[in-house]
């Protein structure tokens, strides 16, 4: 048996703990903020300017996500498409149409819809960020104007760093001094969401908070109504007790603090601090208010609509297809085909490429291998690998590409939307002949790249649009996803799971010596990558069919580039360059064939070019 | 109606749909509407080529008692009850059959109104590794019910030749047999993946969805919506490579396209029947842009890129004659399978069926549309509404120059042409032929050809 101070002690730590959740994992954030806050004024001289204005008054320049969050709205948190844009305030002016928007309309707001709070209901542990951090990601794809308010950002702002709310901060009959604190909170995050529905353009603001009371979800209702906002509530109710402990065990116990304790025993007891806290909790069954529940994670959905269309319906198969195991995506070009090849002829693969198919395989796979066994020296689970399944288009080359892994066994799908973007006019023109021939097209494109298609052509919009069904089924997949595709199909695709600014879109760039990892979490996904060795250098830019649509000037921040560790990055635009393969094969011999690395700023980073003008940011 | 499937021969791989066989079985009291949403489920998964067939209870039944009395349906009657189950029975039986000849989705399209029946199907279909998924539709709404009793009464083949008045007392009677032993899908059945409909959609449950498919049969049914409109299609004015009879490009209209395109706002209006605005999509090319132009400016006109012509890869902008002389063996296999063959560097009908998937989804949720567009587009758009299988469609043909009207209504689809009186040339091609213009066969399946305000039903 274990001493009592043992257990007093846990249970302190796992107090701290839960006031560090309300706040819902920002403490990655955090870490590497602060980062951005130091190098700033070497990279970000404006961010930096923003940053300090805004601590200034209230503490030093400590890092303190929520300070930031709560007080700059308009804080950009990433520099580079290779992080996670989901959280981003949109730039208007750099992209006024997200990627896969079917329309504009004058007020900006889409579906005949008007102005919608999505107010989240549940206790800690049920999933609400991952479900509003989704949910904002695909409805920001569709063009809806969103963004996440996090209660927990602002509760921990108001308390200062490591500072509790009082215990009885929850309870119905809270103290006078409580329910001020409580109050002050409240008006603070609604501020917010004010000024993002009425002068920033939003059309849907997600209120992650825990919401317990049938009282409250009515009077929140009725002052949203005051102010010509739709409420639209969506509660996650668990009933399962498993999918509580697997919740608590692995987003919520995942700190230093818990090293070496037994998981279970830490859960148990989270879960157990939370009904404490939490004492009083109302499942939602009113009927007079637009509900989605979601039970059991997606088990069950209830769905009681007094006033809403389309968008609520759009939101429910979302959501049916939505789920929380954490499933890794992969991307990977496919092979090149002989020289004549052209996007009508639709060739079959060249030796070349064939040897390519071969050691992109066996690069994923010996990775593959390589992430369980450093989980199993971690003390994680030694539960065998998740199935993988291989996505193609249903062109040659890629179909090609997938039948190392076919003949393993993997499932193999063929999925005609993943065709590549038809080039139309410009298929194997150079890019001087198409500014000689189509001179107007060319500086229509140069604006709007994204958008604009060239004659015959389809545009990386069409191309969204296109693949919106992927888009869903991805959601869905539950197995590992390695995707074989066209370098501008996997662009779109990647600008989904990153929340890629629009406009960015299509400069993401694929070499083929590398296979990208998504890792999702349920705050922001992370990607990685992995190199493939040995891969001939002149099939690493791209194939001979690439579209030469023109790319705007140089200078681009390109997603493969700029992060991690800039200076070695920069000029992976021209991606020719072999420098980089190098280097990090190096620098990761740690997992032999496969070089990896999470993509998140370090201080350590020597500083980066200054960023140029025409970039997004 | 056949569905054509893709062969080694068509030129490229087929598209692989998923593994997994769907039973739906609805659920609920007679005129709730269940076979209305039976049938418009499997017209919209047989256009997107998942093969799926309605069984209806009924009609097995009906084969020993065509014209059974309300008293049929008593529960307290044994030998109606015996006979209904063996109904049941048959229907089952013949759709595991047709499971196993590879259908996808079968739709048991019957009352099954107590868990014991709904139990009874569950295990029969485990037992054949066969999903289900159970679609209740619960409507106590009085209006809507009485509607669809009037419906009933003077459609279904139960009351051919009778007394509408005591048909429709009888109808009342049944359903009130059926209330006595009507369980609504509840708690005890929380294993079971089930869709609930309550009260025409104010609330919906939705449980265990267990795949992809799944939820996208879902996500259409949520969608289906019954406010009257109408959509009205119009294939762009003759263009100037109609005149040539060259495929594809992005040609500009002819003369005679161009006065088409101006009286096609007023074709519209009379159409419309008021000056009520409708919203205008049309695709991203020359000839649908400029037959649109002239339409009142407070129409909202939408560009889709989904609504282009089927991509003709390497024959664009030839004639018939030239793709028969540089590529024979495509135009043979084309003309064997006009459905799946997918030009070189191009698409096949099934590929423009596809991308225009998200199109009809917002189309059935929309209400009043004109669509401006191309033949084959057009072909597959009216495909979907007025159910014509995929070996004939591609074949149809559709005279340029002419607005269609298609209003949906609950046993079919009610369509009118109106004709503009510009002549234009025909771009309808026979099987085999290398004409540049040909005139339709006797035998063709021509869209109003009968004149002008012709109206027929699906």
């Amino acid at each position: 048996m274990r001493p009592s101070y043992f257990c007093d002690s846990l249970e302190r730590k796992l107090c701290s703990r839960f006031e560090q959740d309300l706040a819902i994992h920002e403490n990655e954030a955090i870490d590497w903020r602060g980062d951005l806050i130091n190098a700033g004024n070497a990279l970000r001289p404006e961010l930096h300017d923003v940053l300090a204005k805004n601590s200034a008054d209230r503490m030093a320049l400590d890092g303190s996500t929520a300070e930031i969050a709560a007080n700059s709205p308009r804080y950009r948190r990433r520099s580079s498409t290779f992080i996670d844009g989901v959280h981003d305030v949109p730039n208007e002016n750099s992209s006024p149409m997200a990627p896969a928007q079917l329309y504009s309309t004058m007020s900006g707001r889409l579906f005949h819809s008007g102005r919608i709070a999505i107010v989240l209901v549940g206790l800690p542990a049920r999933g609400k960020t991952h479900v509003s951090v989704s949910l904002c990601r695909y409805l920001q794809w569709l063009g809806v104007k969103t963004r996440v308010f996090h209660l927990g950002d602002y509760r921990r702002a108001t308390m200062g760093p490591g500072v509790d709310v009082p215990d009885d901060y929850f309870f119905i009959n809270a103290s006078a001094a409580s329910v001020m604190i409580r109050q002050k909170i409240l008006k603070k995050c609604r501020e917010d969401i004010y000024a993002w529905l009425n002068h920033e353009n939003g059309q849907v603001a997600i209120y992650d908070a825990v919401n317990p009371l049938v009282n409250g979800r009515r009077s929140l209702a009725k002052e949203f109504a005051k102010h010509d906002v739709q409420t639209l509530f969506l509660e996650s109710y668990v009933t399962d007790e498993r999918i509580l402990q697997e919740n608590a065990r692995s987003v919520k116990i995942s700190s230093p603090d818990f090293v070496g304790m037994d998981p279970d025993e830490a859960a148990q007891l989270y879960l157990k601090r939370i009904d404490m806290k939490i004492p009083y909790f109302e499942t939602m069954s009113e009927p007079d208010l637009n509900y989605v529940k979601m039970i059991n994670a997606g088990e069950r959905i209830q769905y009681n609509n007094v006033s809403f269309g389309y968008l609520s319906h759009r939101i429910v198969f979302y959501l049916m297809n939505l789920h929380i195991k954490s499933r890794h995506t992969f991307f990977a070009r496919a092979g090149t085909s002989s020289q004549q090849d052209s996007y009508k002829l639709d060739a079959h693969l060249s030796s070349e490429g064939a040897d390519y198919a071969k050691k992109m395989s066996d690069t994923l796979l010996a990775h593959r291998e390589a992430e369980r066994e450093a989980l199993i020296a971690e003390g994680g689970s030694d539960a065998p690998l998740k199935p993988l399944t291989v996505w193609t288009s249903t062109r040659k080359r890629t179909v090609e590409t997938a039948e190392c892994l076919e003949e393993l066994g993997f499932k193999v799908r063929q999925r005609s939307q993943m065709s590549q973007l038809n080039p139309g006019v410009c298929e194997k023109l150079s890019e001087s002949a198409i500014r000689r021939l189509f001179p107007d097209e060319v500086s229509l494109h140069e604006k709007d790249p994204y958008h604009h298609r060239y004659p015959r052509a389809e545009s990386y919009h069409d191309l969204a649009v296109r693949l919106e069904p992927i888009i869903l089924e991805l959601e869905r997949e539950q197995n590992d996803l390695l995707i074989i595709a066209h370098e501008s199909v996997l662009r779109v695709l990647y600008g989904y799971l990153m929340a890629c600014d629009a406009m960015s879109i299509p400069t993401l760039k694929f070499p083929r010596n590398e296979i990208i990892e998504i890792i999702p979490a349920s705050y922001q996904n992370e990607a990685k990558r992995i190199i493939i060795p040995g891969v001939a250098d002149k099939i690493i830019p791209g194939s001979p069919e690439d579209i030469r649509i023109p790319v705007p000037p140089s200078g681009f921040v390109s997603p493969l580039s700029g992060m991690g560790t800039p200076a070695m990055h920069s000029g992976i635009g021209t991606p020719a360059e072999p420098v980089n393969s190098s280097l990090l094969m190096n620098a990761t011999s740690a997992t032999g064939l496969v070089g990896t690395y999470s993509e998140k700023p370090k201080v350590s980073s020597p500083p980066r070019k200054p960023e140029n003008p025409l970039s997004r940011d | 109606m056949e569905l054509a499937r893709p062969s080694k021969r068509t030129n490229g791989a087929g598209v692989q749909v998923e593994d997994t066989q769907i039973c739906v079985v609805m659920v609920g009291l007679p005129a709730r509407g269940k076979s209305l949403i039976a049938q418009k489920a499997q017209r919209y998964l047989r256009w997107l080529s998942i093969d799926a067939k309605v069984f209806n209870v009924g009609n097995y039944r009906r084969s020993d008692t065509p014209h059974p009395t309300a008293e049929f349906f008593d529960t307290s009657n044994a030998e109606g009850e015996r006979m209904r189950r063996a109904a049941a029975e048959a229907a089952v039986t013949d759709m595991l059959k047709w499971f196993r000849e590879g259908g996808l989705i079968g739709i048991l399209d019957a009352t099954n109104s107590t868990k014991e029946r709904r139990r009874w199907i569950k295990e029969r279909m485990d037992k054949n590794g066969i999903e289900t998924l159970y679609v209740e539709s619960k409507c106590d709404d009085e209006d809507l019910i009485m509607s669809n009793i009037l419906e009933v009464k003077t459609t279904s083949p139960d009351y051919v030749g009778q007394d509408p008045e005591e048909a429709a007392q009888d109808f009342r009677n049944r359903i009130r047999n059926y209330e006595k032993v009507y369980q609504t899908i509840d708690q005890d059945e929380s294993d079971m993946t089930y869709l609930k409909i309550m009260d025409v959609g104010k609330q919906v449950i939705i449980n265990r969805i267990q795949d992809y498919l799944q939820s996208r049969v879902v996500y259409y049914l949520m969608n289906l919506h019954i406010k009257p409109r109408s959509i009205w299609l119009s294939r762009h004015g003759e263009s100037e490579y109609n005149l040539g009879g060259q495929i594809g490009g992005d040609a500009d209209l002819s003369a005679r396209g161009q006065e088409y395109a101006k009286l096609l706002p007023e074709l519209v209006r009379k159409s419309v029947g008021d000056d009520r605005p409708l919203t205008v999509w049309t695709s991203t090319l020359k000839r649908t842009i400029q037959t649109a132009r002239h339409l009142p400016k407070h129409y909202n006109q939408l560009q889709w890129k989904a609504l282009d012509e089927l991509d003709s890869g390497v024959c664009d902008g030839m004639t018939y004659a030239e793709i028969k002389e540089a590529y024979p063996e495509d135009f043979a296999a084309r003309d064997d399978d006009k459905y799946n063959y997918r030009y070189r560097g191009g698409e096949s009908y099934r590929d423009v069926v596809i991308r225009l998937e998200p199109i009809i989804m917002e189309l059935e949720r929309s209400e009043d549309i004109l669509i401006v567009t191309h033949q084959a587009v057009l072909r597959c758009i009216y495909a979907y509404f007025m159910k014509k299988d995929q070996r004939s469609s591609p074949w149809l043909n559709v005279p340029l120059h002419t607005l269609i009207k298609l209003t949906p209504r609950a046993y079919g689809t009610v369509e009118e042409f109106t004709s503009s009186g510009i002549s234009a040339v025909s771009t309808w091609r026979g099987q085999g032929s290398v004409a540049k213009h040909e005139d339709p066969t006797s035998a063709t399946v021509s869209l109003g050809t009968a004149g002008d305000g012709e109206v027929a039903k699906a």
